[in-house]
């Protein structure tokens, strides 16, 4: 058996220690060692989304991501976007403009949607390029994109 | 599932990372890991360790006065942000700006699209034509060679065992009184993002007062074994202004200058056209430059 590979960094605001085997994917590690499956794996090779965390902020596809290469890093996934027992007002958003199907794609959605929030991008043409990247077999972009824009309209209106 | 490797190295400093990827002749650098990760699952590239390249601080854009330097850890949503590349290096950026999605831009680097030496890296075709450099090094020294010289075959560059990518560098372009450089990147898939390329180009051209063109520099992804610079096409336009017929001529040329092939994701006719088609928008635009 290869030597586990320490790994310590912050998940979901929380300072954690795991110790994994070095070819482990951090998707892998989320779901099997940290026991958050709110990480679903889709396709496992960065095409469709599904699986996006953020790693210091930044979405990424956590199937292409070395779980040893976080060490030292900041790692958010769906877990960690409510507050004090409340969702995320994108996921509010998503859940009462009816934004979810089959919901397997949901948490990825709602991760890049929580960075495209992040960064107080209103540009509906801007949306629809960041959350490219998240496929939804059920093809429900419309009420995606209409739960995005709602909550970044209250977004702004809450910062006046 | 956990990819097949045995060992990972996470070295804080080049001079680490070069000693253990000259130690051990199975160890491949990883950066984002895009491509390589799902190489390795596949079973289509072998690793026996991995060596992270997170904590060398190749993640950088410096200027000179004669170049941008871009570290091959940089990922491609910044290249596609930076203010810098956007004004000198256009074709660059764009082409950052379309690997992938949002999620792969977030995490792919520079360095990585290129050592994988594939002929649809999307960053190649623009770096060919902004005449790049890579600054490459292994523990035996620093060595820095052109980007024309880099790509072999299929997965296969110049980089010789042990050595590493350390940047890109860029020498600005020179442009005189009274010119315009125009300076474009595009690619065809079946849709825009997460495809791998059918066919992509990158030009860049003077545009003179009378509109003629000088310093015509064409290249192309996915239209030959490697990507490609496009020399007979640029030899018609040199010196001409891209009038109706004269594109004409330099899309007859640029056949000469490729060899697609038929594959899964294209026919190699169909190749043939779309890169056609490519070259007559770049000239469209340098037309009305």
């Amino acid at each position: 058996m290869p030597e586990p590979v320490r790994v310590t960094l912050t998940l979901n605001g929380e300072r954690r220690t795991f110790h994994v085997p070095p070819g482990r994917r951090l998707l892998d590690m989320l779901r099997e060692d940290a026991g958050l499956t709110g990480t679903k794996e889709g396709c496992g090779s960065g095409e469709c989304g599904t699986c996006t965390v953020l790693l210091d902020g930044s979405p990424v596809t956590s199937c292409l991501v070395l779980a040893a290469s976080v060490d030292g890093h900041d790692v958010v996934t769906v877990e960690g976007l409510s507050r004090a027992g409340r969702l995320h007002p994108l996921q509010e958003a998503l859940v009462s403009l009816g934004g979810i199907q089959c919901g397997f794609c949901t948490p990825g959605i709602a991760v890049t949607g929580a960075a495209v929030l992040a960064r107080h991008e209103n540009a509906p043409a801007e949306h629809a390029r960041l959350l490219s990247g998240n496929l939804c077999r059920c093809t429900g972009y419309t009420k995606v994109l209409g739960a995005l824009k709602a909550a970044a309209t209250a977004g702004e209106e809450n910062r006046g | 599932m956990d990819v097949p490797v045995r060992e990972v190295f996470r070295p804080s400093s080049l001079p680490e990372a070069l000693a253990v990827l000259s130690e051990r002749p199975g160890a491949r650098p990883i950066a984002g890991g895009t491509d390589l990760m799902v190489q390795l699952r596949d079973g289509r590239a072998h690793a026996a360790a991995l060596v992270d390249l997170g904590r060398l601080g190749l993640d950088l854009v410096l200027e000179s006065e004669s170049e941008l330097e871009i570290g091959a850890a940089t990922r491609m949503d910044r290249i596609a942000a930076e203010p810098r590349i956007r004004s000198l290096f256009p074709a660059l950026a764009a082409a950052a700006s379309q690997v992938g999605a949002w999620p792969i831009q977030c995490r792919a680097t520079l360095g990585g699209n290129l050592a994988n030496a594939s002929p649809a890296a999307d960053t190649a075709p623009p770096l060919l034509v902004e005449g790049a450099l890579l600054k490459v090094a292994s523990s035996a020294g620093t060595r820095r060679l052109a980007i024309e010289e880099f790509f072999l075959a299929p997965g296969r560059s110049a980089l010789a065992p042990g050595e590493l990518i350390l940047s890109v560098v860029l020498p600005f372009p020179g442009t005189d009184a009274g010119a315009r450089t125009v300076e474009r990147f595009a690619k065809v898939g079946a849709r825009r993002e997460q495809v791998i390329s059918l066919v992509s180009l990158a030009g860049r051209a003077v545009v003179g007062a009378d509109g003629t063109l000088s310093e015509v520099r064409l290249a192309l992804g996915s239209v030959a074994p490697t990507p490609v610079r496009a020399r007979h096409a640029e030899r018609v336009l040199a010196g001409r202004a891209p009038a109706p017929e004269v594109r004409r001529e330099a899309a007859a040329a640029l056949q000469q200058d490729i060899a697609p092939i038929d594959d899964v994701r294209a026919p190699a006719r169909y190749r043939r056209l779309a890169a056609a088609v490519l070259l007559d928008r770049f000239l469209e635009e340098a037309a009305r430059a």
